[in-house]
């Protein structure tokens, strides 16, 4: 084992054997230690959320995870590969650029019965960011989240000063017991919280100079992204165990859904549509 | 109470029924232990092994199980090395395998090798030049390779995924898991091979003796390639398995099917080589040490269909069957090549261990027989509840099978439409 232990040899057979053998010990020793002090770094650097969103990304099912611009048709299928993060995509702006989005001259969207006001930009994971006067970003929650949390149990909402990522943790729900993540749509500095009484949840200032909205959806996006939620929604209930209606069947998503399927596995239903698997 | 632990999305049994499951498994793993601390405190006296049948049922499910969780390695290499993605359905299952099979086989070899308090002996003094040191040091390392990729499939859990340190560094370790891929398939290549090549190298035994690559007999290169084409097939065989128990679906069809072309290839190549190697053992090899082979199947029950069994029933036929793409997309055919081969692999390693033994080598000589104690069998059947228990506790709290939220939504949106098509 060692040059000193009883029975070692300085020969050809002990060293290549106790070398490759060291070796090994040593590459996976330095493995391990390697993950350790990349995890430190980067808990250092405040990457938690974005390695959480990373990791969740990749824990959606593929059908989730499809790029914006399938939802438009203007790919058959393509999944995204930048966790729904456009601003580092370079297909993305090419597109823009060739199929500009269209502002309808509405101010907002009727989907299913629900509306959506185009004065703001939408998350894939539901939650929606408008612009205001002063600079600052209000962000809350849509219609089709709303109902489906219904009037949460509870709300945890960052304090004041608190740092959001695109894509990281912005507020936590709680309701019938399930507790749910919701994303944030921009980067920014909490100034203010609210409530679902109040019709938003944060407002947040921009960190640097000022706000990046390239990865949000907008205008003309969102109803066919909203259409294959309506989807999407009705296939998770089905997976679940709810007896849901089919988009054919026609009417209108009620207020708190979740109370309309007691049966239904609520926690897997909002996972699957507020982007935490 | 135990929910939020079981990952979003997937369906688990009940606690009771879960604990009904696992109940018999942990009374036989009870009385294994029991037999196994029989053995570790009276002895070996407690077996029906002796200075002739040095290794028994043990060392056969030793061999059998690190053959069989060499889908741990090979599934690995394939999919981080040559990058096979959609093995990535089956990789987490191919790790526990891997974990389970080779911690019991240590376990065994702990309680064989007896006298635990100088287990490390092997270790502070290796003789470099056995082949068995190499086996040792080799599963040794590959155990703690095996750990070390179980480990970001557990941080995975949903709870323990919730502790920021636990997130990062299993995000972290992933990134890094093609290191252990590598080091893993170096590690198995070698004790997969040593461990048929102690075999070869026995010149007293002349039914185990072969010749070969300068110091490695054939017997290296047939059981690395046994162990890679029966790997695979043991993954498919468990998940298959699993589905049944669990009446789900885990992974897609086309994997499976592509578990089986792998093997089946694999074996095809295996059952050429171990034909070849055994022409020439028959030709050459055998009467060069004064035996003809016919001899060795003049013991029953140990007669030639045994050879027969081994490479075409369990060799030849599987591989066929998994190569002919007809037979592959029948699950019923896939399932029943994938566990001939497995039963094959099993077959080659008992006929290495014990017919190696049992068949006499001198003129005065004469054949023996052994039957395992039911303290050896009680330890071999502790192994056995040790694998379902680990392997239960894993599928039901880890995500084993990340395919599987997936297949389910996929299924409920075809019987969804289903339903809508018959309303309208």
């Amino acid at each position: 084992m060692l040059p000193w232990n009883y029975g070692f040899h300085w020969n050809a057979g002990t060293l290549v054997f106790m070398g490759a053998f060291y070796i090994v010990l040593a590459i996976v020793a330095a493995t391990v230690i390697g993950a350790i002090e990349r995890s430190r770094r980067a808990l250092e650097a405040g990457k938690l959320e974005k390695i959480r969103w990373h990791s969740d990304f990749q824990d959606m099912a593929a059908g989730d995870r499809v790029c914006r611009h399938v939802l438009t048709g203007e790919f058959l299928d393509r999944k995204c590969p930048h966790d729904f993060d456009c601003r580092q995509c370079e297909t993305h702006p090419k597109l823009i650029a060739l199929h500009p989005v269209r502002q309808p001259a509405e101010a907002e969207d009727e989907i299913c019965g629900m509306w959506f006001p185009l004065d703001r930009f939408y998350h894939r994971g539901h939650t929606w960011a408008r612009p205001e006067a002063n600079g600052t970003m209000t962000v809350g929650l849509d219609e089709l989240a709303s109902r489906l949390m219904g009037a949460p149990d509870s709300v945890e909402l960052p304090q004041p000063g608190t740092r959001l990522r695109v894509n990281g943790t912005a507020f936590r729900m709680r309701k019938r017991g399930v507790d749910v993540r919701l994303l944030s749509p921009v980067d920014g500095q909490v100034v203010e919280t609210g409530g679902a009484d109040r019709g938003w949840y944060l407002k947040v200032k921009p960190v640097g100079r000022g706000f990046d909205v390239r990865h949000l959806l907008r205008g003309s996006e969102i109803r066919c992204w909203l259409m294959r939620e309506m989807e999407r929604l009705q296939l998770a209930l089905a997976a679940e165990g709810a007896r849901a209606p089919s988009l054919a069947d026609g009417g209108v998503p009620m207020a708190d859904i979740g109370a309309q399927y007691p049966e239904a596995d609520w926690d897997a239903v909002c996972g699957k549509m507020l982007l935490e698997p | 109470m135990d929910k939020e632990f079981i990952a979003r999305g997937v369906k688990r049994c009940s606690e009771p029924k879960f604990l009904l499951w696992i109940l018999p498994w942990i009374a036989l793993l009870a009385f294994g232990l029991y037999a196994a601390a029989l053995c570790l405190v009276k002895g070996l006296n407690q077996t029906n092994m002796d200075n002739r049948f040095a290794f028994g049922l043990w060392i056969f499910l030793d061999l059998t199980v690190i053959a069989l969780g060499a889908g741990a390695f090979f599934t690995g290499f394939l999919l981080y090395i040559l990058k096979l993605d959609a093995l990535k359905q089956v990789i987490n299952s191919a790790v526990v395998i891997g974990l389970v099979c080779y911690s019991g086989a240590m376990c065994v070899l702990a309680v064989d090798v007896g006298q635990p308090l100088r287990a490390w002996f092997t270790f502070w003094y290796p003789n470099v030049h056995s082949m068995l040191t190499e086996v040792t040091f080799c599963i040794s390392c590959y155990l703690t390779v095996l750990l070390v990729e179980y480990l970001p499939i557990v941080l995975r859990n949903r709870k323990l995924r919730q502790v920021p340190e636990f997130l990062v560094f299993e995000f972290e370790l992933h990134k890094l898991i093609y290191v252990l891929a590598g080091v893993g398939t170096f590690l198995s290549f070698f004790h997969q091979g040593s461990l048929g090549g102690l075999y070869g190298v026995l010149r007293g035994r002349p039914f185990a003796f072969r010749e070969g690559l300068a110091v490695w007999p054939s017997t290296f290169f047939l059981f690395i390639l046994s162990a890679a084409a029966v790997g695979p097939s043991f993954i498919l065989l468990t998940t298959w398995m699993v589905e049944k128990i669990a009446r789900k679906r885990l992974v897609e069809a086309r994997v499976l099917e592509l578990l089986g072309r792998i093997s089946g290839l694999l074996l095809g190549v295996y059952v050429a080589a171990k034909s070849l190697d055994t022409l020439v053992w028959i030709d050459r090899t055998s009467p060069e040490t004064g035996f003809p082979a016919v001899q060795y199947y003049a013991w029953k029950p140990f007669g030639t269909w045994i050879l027969l069994a081994e490479i075409v029933l369990f060799g030849l036929m599987p591989a066929l069957i998994l190569l002919t793409p007809r037979l592959r997309a029948h699950r019923a055919w896939l399932v029943s090549a994938a566990a001939m081969a497995c039963a094959g692999v099993a077959l080659n390693r008992f006929v290495m261990t014990i017919q190696t033994l049992a068949v006499p080598t001198l003129s005065f000589d004469r054949y023996l027989s052994y039957t395992p104690s039911w303290q050896e069998v009680g330890t071999f059947l502790a192994v056995v509840a040790y694998g379902v228990l680990v392997y239960s506790f894993s599928f039901r709290y880890l995500q084993i099978f990340p395919a599987e939220r997936e297949l389910r939504v996929e299924a409920a949106g075809l019987e969804h439409e289903l339903h809508a098509a018959a309303g309208r």
